[in-house]
């Protein structure tokens, strides 16, 4: 489903990702670990579209298509999902009104029928309560205001929404305490389904404890520099980083 | 006005008077440094009338028309003309040949909101007096073309609660000076929502004089200019005595070669203790060639206050405009969403929502030229 190839992206002129290459196929979960400052959060970035991240040299394809030659909200209704770091907060939009645009945007793109705001409604609250997402939250101006995990949570609720192909999940676990977490950890799981790829990009392996990744890649200095399953996670929190990035070397 | 009645004659030739010694007001007079009156009035159509007229006029208002001044009632000749007047409005008073007051008599409520519409253009002066304990919503709309002055006084009388919306839509070349003096007297609450969708130079002057304890006065506004606009919002709160309260909030979107100013100026007198403002101005620059200058200003004289300003100019959050386009929002609709939701605080100022629904239809009218860089 998405193919990344000898992958280089700058940010004002500073090269971040520096020959990245990662595939990852439909119904799997791959996990991208990797210290501070290793391109993480610019490889979310770069495949949700953001302006400011060029892509130098290498190739992004998802589902057979350029990717990179896509806008941000083409992305996201063919089946994109970044489910961000830190989500911002819009003052004067409410979060339902927001995500009733949102889910609308995409259907009508896809050339679906849009949805009136009751069957919005109905669908937010059947997929909001699983993830303690209150009503009173929905009625609030997006992300004003919510702690860290109820907007980490909104970003999951929006991923269930949304049904996206592709989800990025870039350190959905940073600033959840640990209820939060499983609570996140479940309805990410939840959404694990046979046509529908992950890349879950962590900083420790705590959260892969609750999603088993079937892959996991260590990013460091912008390149993918180990390889492995599950218990990568584990060698990784044994040892340290530093154990790995420095055999590589 | 009726050049037979006495009484009004000497206020406009004292107003002449004053006007000949103040002058047209001009860029090296402070409140006047960033719109330039004079440049704009060369070449702007100054050959017309002005004609003002009211909607259903409701139950229990007065309406007088100043045209007929000899037969003005007391109430009139008590009020018109004695507020404290600068220049623009001292040639609004010594050159009207029309105008309009009205009245909402002592401890009369009025539902129904009382729409005044200008058409044409030129020089208009009003009146509105509201007695002790009496309530009223004033739609003023237009006018849309030519140079036009407008000098309104308004008296807030004890507990009487005046809202006031000022519509001013596109209005391409014309000039428009208003200029609202308003005196609030004890508990007396005055609330003014400014709606300005643009024209070459446009200018509201609001004068407040919170006169009484508890008076308190409420101001709010949403300029949405598109290229070659200019649109001036400038203030003076005095707060004259104590336990007075004072709230201003203005937001602005400036696209094309467009200008937004805001100048306000709060002054708490010598022993206008417990006196409360707040102040907010901030513009959304929708490109390079757009220009906002806003200045807020405290002179403060007493002691125990709170006053609190703050200004903000700058363009749209790029993360803000990236959240919503990640989540498959065209660009377009994520700007336009994100205008909105910038604009939304000051037009939520206005409590009825069939009035808050007009304004928000100009806004969208006016929001296409506005959103162009």
């Amino acid at each position: 489903m998405l193919e990344i190839k000898d992958l280089h992206v700058a940010v004002d002129g500073k090269e971040i990702l520096k020959g990245l290459t990662l595939s990852i196929a439909a119904g799997q979960v791959h996990a991208i670990m990797g210290p501070n400052g290793s391109g993480k959060s610019t490889l979310s970035y770069v495949l949700a579209g953001r302006a400011g991240y060029d892509v130098t040299s290498g190739s992004i394809t998802y589902n057979g298509e350029d990717l990179t030659a896509l806008a941000p909200e083409q992305r996201a209704s063919k089946g994109v999902f970044l489910a961000m770091q830190y989500p911002v907060e819009i003052p004067g939009v409410t979060t339902l009104t927001f995500l009733k645009t949102a889910l609308n945007a995409q259907r009508r793109a896809r050339g679906e029928k849009e949805v009136d705001a009751m069957t919005v409604l109905k669908t937010v609250r059947a997929r909001a309560a699983a993830l303690k997402v209150s009503e009173e939250m929905l009625k609030r101006a997006l992300n004003v205001g919510f702690s860290g995990g109820e907007k980490k949570r909104l970003e999951i609720l929006q991923m269930s929404l949304f049904e996206p192909k592709l989800a990025i999940l870039d350190e959905t676990d940073s600033g959840l305490d640990i209820d939060a977490l499983k609570l996140v950890a479940e309805g990410v799981n939840a959404l694990r389904s046979p046509d529908r790829a992950m890349l879950v990009i962590t900083h420790y392996q705590r959260l892969l404890d609750y999603i088993v990744p079937d892959r996991i890649h260590v990013l460091a200095k912008g390149r993918i520099v180990a390889e492995g399953g599950k218990e990568l996670a584990h060698e990784l929190e044994a040892k340290g980083y530093e154990h790995i990035v420095g055999k590589a070397a | 006005m009726n050049a037979n009645a006495h009484w009004l004659d000497e206020r406009r030739a004292e107003a002449a008077n004053r006007f000949a010694a103040l002058g047209l007001p001009h860029r090296r007079i402070e409140d006047w440094k960033y719109s330039d009156l004079k440049s704009a009035l060369d070449g702007a159509n100054d050959d017309g009338a002005v004609a003002w007229t009211v909607g259903t006029l409701p139950e229990g208002v007065e309406l007088f028309d100043l045209s007929n001044a000899s037969a003005a009632p007391d109430w009139v000749k008590a009020h018109l003309g004695t507020l404290p007047q600068n220049a623009m409005a001292s040639a609004s008073l010594a050159q009207a040949r029309t105008g309009f007051a009205l009245r909402a008599p002592k401890g009369r409520a009025i539902a129904q909101p009382l729409s005044l519409t200008f058409a044409g253009h030129g020089t208009v002066r009003g009146l509105v007096v509201l007695e002790d304990g009496a309530a009223l919503t004033l739609i003023e709309i237009g006018p849309g073309v030519g140079i036009s002055n407008l000098g309104v006084e308004i008296v807030v009388g004890a507990n009487a609660q005046l809202t006031h919306i000022r519509m001013a839509p596109h209005a391409g070349a014309a000039v428009q000076v208003e200029e609202y003096a308003a005196t609030i007297a004890r508990d007396g609450r005055y609330c003014a929502h400014l709606f300005n969708g643009g024209s070459k130079l446009s200018r509201a002057e609001f004068q407040i004089a919170l006169a009484g304890t508890g008076a308190s006065a409420h101001l709010s506004g949403v300029s949405v200019l598109g290229d070659g606009a200019h649109a001036d919002v400038t203030t003076h709160i005095v707060h004259a005595v104590g336990h007075t309260t004072s709230t201003q909030l203005f937001k602005h979107v400036a696209g094309g070669k467009s200008r937004a100013v805001y100048q306000g100026r709060i002054t708490v007198e010598q022993g206008a203790d417990k006196s409360d403002s707040r102040q907010t101005a901030k513009a959304l620059l929708m490109g390079e060639r757009a220009e906002a200058d806003l200045k807020p200003e405290l002179e403060i004289f007493a002691d125990d206050v709170k006053c609190a300003h703050g200004a903000a100019v700058g363009d749209l959050d790029a993360n803000s405009l990236f959240y919503l386009r990640a989540r498959g929002i065209p660009e377009a609709e994520a700007r336009n969403m994100l205008v909105r939701a910038f604009l939304e605080e000051a037009v939520d100022e206005i409590a009825d929502e069939t009035i808050r629904a007009s304004v928000w239809q100009a806004v969208e009218d006016a929001l296409p030229k506005a959103m162009q860089p």
